[in-house]
């Protein structure tokens, strides 16, 4: 497979979010606002390249029988350091993911490209993967935490985008809002792509 | 059974490496963590009095409730107040409310800190908008949330649709300067 | 340990802090394994029982291995391995002695090891300095609410199937608006505790 293919077909024919559904909990969790969103998505294609790179080297040295908790291993190694980098670094955006970063462990985006991928690919390609499919991953959250903020406080990415006149509907930062601007979206996605097949 | 203490000893190896690893990275981190840590304590209790040039942690003989700790302030020898950090109960959990107050029984400042109440609604106490209520005012004071018109210097004004997180962090400001007028200022 | 404050801890995970609803974990299975009542049942058994296990497991190994050892920072790796191997080990028990239990939740287990409910779970007993008996009344509640939350998801999907959908709403765009709907009304429960 071509290598621009790789990362296209990632960051957008399956993307993980709107294509392929995979990683819903940290999407719903933490896009109540565009900055938590962008930060979890590339939180999370730090470790998915870490971890895809390490797994596509070691892959000939690990028995089949015992890859999935050797990848679970691996993935947790890469989680552990981003938590540590980040709370060295990034305190704050530490602080407003909580939860969440240990929680990319279990990211099924991350065991999904391990499994799938990096355990049958060299290094390159696997990166290559890695980069499109976080990129993806972060587009996707990005976009859903940008309109849950842009309805619920009236700015995106802290700046003020619609004034006075709105009034900000805080269910949108809540969670009952996460699942509603996330059905919308996909349902945006749906009607996108099946107009875009039609006239294809 | 000799592969499974094979595969056994594999797994241990890759778990072992992983912890090297991260022994090393924590190595790293955790003094830029704790630097980072004390040095964002310091600059925050430092805008709760501005006065104030250094600052030494009091020893309290017993803490109560909701109170964390206490800083007091000096300027050339001379305390000219102290900073306290409660934690009282919000709506989605505690919030850190640090408090600071001139030796004159005024208050010189209010910060809230972590908290996890309701983003767009119990997020505003953090808003300048509504701390400032409280600056300037004096430390004999109880404070009242009010969620209609406020007519006198202990009456609060609630943000609308977060009573509970105005309560919480007038609870911790009330806690903060009982703590002043019974203890600190008489020390 | 007071009654109230078991009641307090089960009411808050069960309803208020509800783990699907509010805290967004156990998302994946909460959308997968959710189009039959019987299935959505099936898996908040198995995950009510992996949860208490798991919960009693973890207090464990951070109590005795890795606060003693100062590995605190080893926390995500050590617990997500526990739960792995608790996984596996509860198929392998199950399969030996109850053929029908394994029938009925075999096929959910490995599932469970990627869930984000039950490491969720065991990191968030650790924030709150639950103690033991605390923390698996917590993993009791959680998994409550886990089960609560998808078999009645479970039970409006069903009779979503015979309506006429929207095309682009079919799938996961109403199911995502159904749980939103179902999250709303559980931001009732909020404040009661």
């Amino acid at each position: 497979m071509k290598i621009g293919r790789i990362f296209t077909k990632g960051l957008i024919f399956d993307n993980p979010i709107f294509v392929q559904l995979l990683g819903m909990c940290p999407t719903l969790a933490v896009t109540n606002s565009a900055q938590n969103a962008l930060g979890m998505g590339l939180a999370t294609t730090a470790v998915l390249i870490g971890s895809n790179a390490v797994i596509s080297l070691i892959k000939n040295l690990i028995p089949s029988k015992i890859r999935i908790p050797a990848f679970v291993v691996v993935i947790a190694t890469f989680v552990t350091m981003i938590g540590m980098l980040m709370k060295a670094y990034l305190p704050d955006l530490d602080k407003a993911l909580g939860l969440f970063i240990p929680l990319i462990v279990v990211n099924c985006l991350i065991l999904a490209r391990a499994e799938s991928f990096a355990s049958k690919q060299t290094i390159f390609p696997s990166v290559v993967d890695g980069v499109g499919m976080g990129l993806g991953f972060t587009l996707g959250l990005t976009i859903l935490g940008a309109v849950r903020e842009l309805f619920g406080l009236g700015t995106v990415f802290g700046v003020t985008i619609l004034g006075d006149f709105f009034q900000p509907a805080s269910i949108m930062t809540l969670p009952p809002g996460a699942f509603l601007a996330l059905g919308l979206l996909l349902a945006l996605f749906n009607k996108l792509t099946a107009k875009g097949l039609n006239e294809l | 059974m000799r592969d499974i203490i094979r595969l056994g000893l594999i797994l241990l190896l890759i778990t072992s490496i992983a912890a090297f690893v991260l022994g090393m990275t924590n190595d790293f981190t955790k003094v830029i963590i704790q630097e980072r840590a004390e040095q964002a304590n310091v600059e925050a209790i430092q805008a709760l009095l501005t006065d104030a040039e250094d600052f030494n942690k009091v020893e309290l003989d017993s803490i109560e409730g909701i109170i964390v700790e206490s800083y007091e302030g000096t300027k050339n020898g001379v305390i000219v107040g102290y900073t306290v950090k409660t934690k009282p109960q919000g709506y989605g959990g505690t919030v850190e409310v640090l408090v600071g107050m001139t030796i004159d029984g005024k208050i010189s400042g209010v910060k809230v800190g972590e908290h996890t109440e309701t983003p767009g609604l119990g997020s505003k106490i953090a808003d300048a908008s509504f701390i400032d209520q409280y600056l300037d005012k004096a430390t004999n004071l109880v404070f009242l949330v009010r969620k209609d018109n406020v007519t006198s210097d202990e009456e609060i004004q609630a943000i609308s649709g977060a009573t509970i997180s105005s309560e919480a962090v007038t609870d911790g400001v009330n806690a903060a300067t009982q703590l002043f007028e019974d203890v600190l200022k008489n020390r | 340990m007071s009654v109230t404050s078991i009641f307090l801890i089960l009411v808050s995970s069960i309803l208020v802090n509800n783990f699907v609803l509010s805290r967004f974990l156990g998302i994946c299975p909460f959308l997968g394994v959710s189009k039959q009542v019987e299935t959505a049942f099936g898996m908040g058994m198995a995950v009510t029982f992996v949860m208490a296990l798991a919960a009693i497991m973890t207090y464990i190994v951070q109590k005795l291995v890795l606060i003693p050892l100062g590995l605190e920072y080893l926390q995500t790796i050590a617990f997500i391995l526990v739960i792995a191997a608790l996984v596996q080990f509860v198929e392998m028990v199950i399969e030996k002695t109850s053929p029908t239990l394994y029938q009925s939740l075999g096929v959910y287990l490995p599932l469970i090891t990627t869930n984000c409910a039950v490491l969720g779970l065991t990191i968030i007993n650790i924030q709150m300095e639950f103690n033991l008996f605390e923390a698996v009344i917590h993993a009791i509640g959680a998994a409550i609410g886990f089960s609560l939350a998808i078999v009645l998801f479970a039970a409006i999907r069903e009779r979503l199937e015979l309506y006429d959908v929207p095309v682009v709403f079919r799938g996961f765009p109403i199911a995502l608006i159904t749980a939103s709907l179902m999250s709303l009304a559980f931001l009732g429960f909020a404040g009661l505790v």
